[in-house]
């Protein structure tokens, strides 16, 4: 469980950008709280500031050393954490279609103790935050799943699998956008397609949205 | 419009980059040595945003409409019509004329900047191709011998740019995972030369560690972190790869540093073989150095 009291560390990345780390493992509080910064940022950017990123437990802060040193945007950035809220409201709530015929279902569900159909009706039991985004265009991890459903990554890695293919490890189920290596487990595959290079913006989800899954038969 | 009658592996097209998209999970791509990319743009009076990024085989142009053409960019040989030329330069091309450029002595990277646009549709605001994620540029791919390129509108005046000459040891500013090393290993890491690998591309350069620095690192299990270019990335099996232009948004090996900006340029163009060194800066310095 993350500290709530946790002061979050602000690290150099590079001479252009900050990060705001709000923990250096992955877990829930730490998540909610890097989502919810971030958002507040976006929302009104410090001076110099031209680009805000989200990630799982942190948030990327891209400037320009022109207008603003690291050590000044560091004050103004101290300054706004105090104000952070805790909870970031879904901006959006998606229902995603998933067909469960991944190549790696029943064994993950064996892994589990379960057949396939209780692993898949526990796995859209609950609506899913969206962790993160950024790891490949489209690209979302979800989670967390309760810890009955935790389940380590493979040991190896598939050298690239389809965009809508829908992953699971690590107490989290990703959506792939476009074709990736993964050492995730495939257990699914679905039609929503969360990149469009024609379309602005080209993803439709974002950090904080709220994903239902359902199962198609 | 011009004709590719020659490709090296990996020619791209590129402008600044593609920037404000990291969460998209899309890397800003852009010239492997920005510099270069800006000079070869300042011979003309006018440079269309988009440009030809070559490696070290060259590339071989032809030309049916007359094109106003600049190169810079490590040290190639380059002709017209056969004609020997200097490096860098520029050249007035007529309607039949060919433009080839030939392997040098220097650089991993060239550039090519025309005085008109290449009319090529920007993919979420840039021409840039990103190999990566086959986005931007010609179909999101390297260019290949029978590609044409259609030249279109007048390109804006540049600025004048100074070639820079830069020596020593490439400068970096230390990493977020910096602490996750012991300060033995970041003592070496300052003290003992690596070398450039043959491994590399617009994702990163892997790096030999012939002192082995690195090879006995425990195997970290970390949260994925933002990664942005001239991260110095240790891989499981001890080997530091430096990412560049087209790195991934995020990734979860350590990270011991970041080349600063003022060095990406002379780091890029360091060939296979090269013996590189690595000495550290406060941030304040690299920042300084950029204005």
């Amino acid at each position: 469980m993350s500290d709530p009291h946790f002061s979050p560390i602000l690290v150099p990345l590079g001479d252009t950008s900050l990060l705001v780390r709000f923990g250096t493992r992955l877990d829930d509080g730490a998540n909610r709280r890097a989502v919810a910064f971030a958002r507040q940022l976006a929302a009104v950017p410090p001076s110099g500031v031209v680009e805000v990123s989200p990630s799982l437990v942190s948030v990327q802060l891209r400037y320009d050393p022109k207008l603003i040193g690291f050590e000044a945007l560091c004050v103004d950035v101290r300054l706004r954490i105090g104000a952070v809220e805790g909870q970031a409201t879904p901006v959006r709530r998606e229902r995603i279609a998933v067909r469960f015929d991944g190549e790696d279902l029943l064994e993950v569900a064996a892994a589990l103790g379960l057949s396939a159909e209780v692993f898949v009706a526990a796995h859209n039991a609950v609506p899913l935050r969206v962790l993160a985004t950024g790891f490949a265009p489209g690209f979302v991890y979800c989670g967390f799943h309760e810890a009955a459903l935790t389940i380590a990554r493979r040991t190896t890695v598939r050298s690239l699998v389809p965009a809508g293919t829908v992953l699971f490890a690590a107490g989290q189920t990703a959506i792939a956008a476009t074709p990736i290596p993964t050492g995730w487990h495939v257990i699914g595959h679905t039609a929503f397609a969360n990149f469009d290079a024609g379309a602005q913006p080209p993803v439709r989800l974002a950090a904080g949205d709220e994903i239902s899954f359902e199962a198609l038969s | 419009m011009i004709r590719v009658t020659r490709a090296g592996p990996l020619c791209t097209l590129q402008d600044d980059g593609r920037f404000g998209l990291l969460a998209t999970g899309i890397s800003a791509s852009g010239p492997m040595d920005r510099g270069s990319f800006a000079l070869a743009g300042g011979l003309l009076e006018r440079a269309g945003t988009t440009g030809i990024e070559f490696t070290t085989a060259g590339i071989g142009l032809a030309t049916d409409l007359p094109v106003r053409v600049a190169w810079a960019g490590g040290l190639f040989r380059v002709a017209v019509n056969g004609a020997a030329l200097g490096w860098p330069g520029t050249a007035q091309l007529a309607a039949g004329d060919r433009l080839e450029i030939l392997p040098g002595p220097a650089g991993n990277y060239g550039y090519l900047r025309f005085d008109r646009e290449i009319d090529v549709p920007p993919v979420l605001g840039s021409r840039s191709t990103n190999l990566t994620v086959q986005l931007g540029g010609l179909d999101g791919r390297a260019l290949r011998v029978g590609d044409t390129l259609a030249l279109g509108s007048l390109g804006q005046p540049q600025p004048d740019v100074q070639s820079a000459t830069e020596e020593g040891p490439i400068r970096f500013v230390w990493g977020l995972h910096a602490d996750l090393f012991a300060s033995a290993v970041r003592a070496a890491f300052l003290e003992q030369p690596f070398q450039i690998s043959p491994k590399l591309d617009r994702m990163g350069a892997r790096l030999v560690d012939k002192a082995a620095v690195f090879s006995g690192l425990a195997n970290l299990s970390l949260v994925s972190d933002p990664i942005v270019c001239g991260d110095i990335q240790i891989l499981g099996d001890g080997t530091p790869i430096v990412l560049l232009r087209d790195h991934q948004p995020t990734g979860g090996y350590p990270r011991i540093g970041t080349v600063i900006s003022t060095d990406l340029d002379r780091f890029v163009q360091l060939r296979p073989g090269s013996e590189v060194r690595f000495t550290s800066v406060a941030v304040a310095r690299a920042q300084g150095m950029m204005r």
